[in-house]
């Protein structure tokens, strides 16, 4: 082999070995590049249902707050509607009270009887502001009269002044205290709030009326 | 062979050396700037300005059906107000009914 073939054999390699190289390393990042491609498509599709599940998560969460917030607020005004029913009775039992007219003044003698139906006994005490006080004396010939038929026998009723019964109503207890029925207006109230207060709820909220 | 062909080789050898590693350089290269570009990729998706579009159309969206709520509600308030308005004088009449009814 001369030695120009020589050169010629050794250049032709030496090119054959750089081009095979490049070749090889564009081959490499073609692949790479090709892989990426890939991968980053497959996770920017996990990201994004990711991203989904949590927005998903997230709108249900703000959703059933705000939904309870207002079921929150219906409830209270609700309840407000019926603390306004009581109230309103309220105010017109003491007004009917300090008018002390006909029907409150049987409505007495009523509260009275069933204080004395309800504990032992013939002798009893009643308690009530001064306007009723008086108003029961005025009534008290019948009002002894009914209680002896409820009791089947002759009864006693002391009347009393009490300051502390300020809306109305009685405290009817027996001589030795040992026994009492609170009939005031606000003892009334209470239980009727606890025992009527759905009822008032229905009778309020009823619709198509 | 004479001397001065030998070192003529020789040079050419050196030469085609420095030619295979330069190619080897440049093949490092194209895989150092793939690499990179890949990398970059990666990055991208972590600020990918899709998804933030994605989460400000959601917002937007929830804010509606907020309000969406909101006004029902509003509404069921509304209706309610009109009706305990109007059923109001009857819950009082029955209290004060049930509150003078005796039992003796």
């Amino acid at each position: 082999m001369s030695v120009i073939e020589l050169k010629t054999q050794i250049e032709r390699k030496a090119e054959e070995e750089a081009t095979k190289i490049i070749e090889n390393a564009k081959q490499e990042a073609e692949r790479m590049l090709s892989q990426s491609s890939t991968r980053m498509n497959a996770l920017r599709d996990e990201q994004t249902e990711a991203l989904m599940r949590m927005l998903d998560t997230e709108e249900r969460a703000e959703l059933a707050v705000s939904r309870m917030d207002m079921k929150g607020e219906l409830l209270q005004l609700r309840s407000s509607w019926a603390d306004r029913v009581f109230e309103e009775t309220s105010k017109r039992m003491v007004e009917m009270s300090q008018k002390s007219g006909l029907e409150y003044r049987e409505f007495l003698g009523k509260l009275i009887l069933e204080g004395i139906s309800k504990i032992k006994g013939n002798k009893f005490i009643v308690e009530a502001n001064s306007r009723d006080s008086e108003a029961i004396k005025k009534e008290l010939k019948t009002i002894l009269e009914r209680g002896a038929k409820i009791k089947n026998q002759k009864i006693e009723l002391q009347v009393k002044t009490s300051s502390t019964i300020s809306s109305g109503g009685v405290v009817v207890s027996t001589e030795d205290m040992t026994q009492y029925f609170n009939n005031t207006l606000e003892a009334r109230l209470s239980q009727a709030r606890e025992t009527l207060s759905g009822e008032i709820h229905k009778i309020v909220f009823k619709t198509g009326v | 062979m004479e001397v001065k062909e030998l070192q003529e080789l020789i040079e050419l050898e050196r030469a085609t050396e420095e030619k295979v590693r330069k190619a080897k350089e440049e093949a490092q290269e194209i895989v150092k700037r793939a690499r990179e570009k890949t990398e970059s990729g990666v990055q991208s998706l972590e600020s990918d300005p899709q998804q933030q579009e994605l989460r400000r159309k959601r917002r937007e969206e929830t804010e509606q059906k907020k309000e969406k709520i909101a006004e029902e509600y509003k509404r069921k308030t509304s209706e309610l107000n009109k009706t305990a308005e109007q059923n109001f004088e009857k819950a009082v009449a029955f209290l004060i009914k049930e509150i003078l009814r005796v039992e003796i």
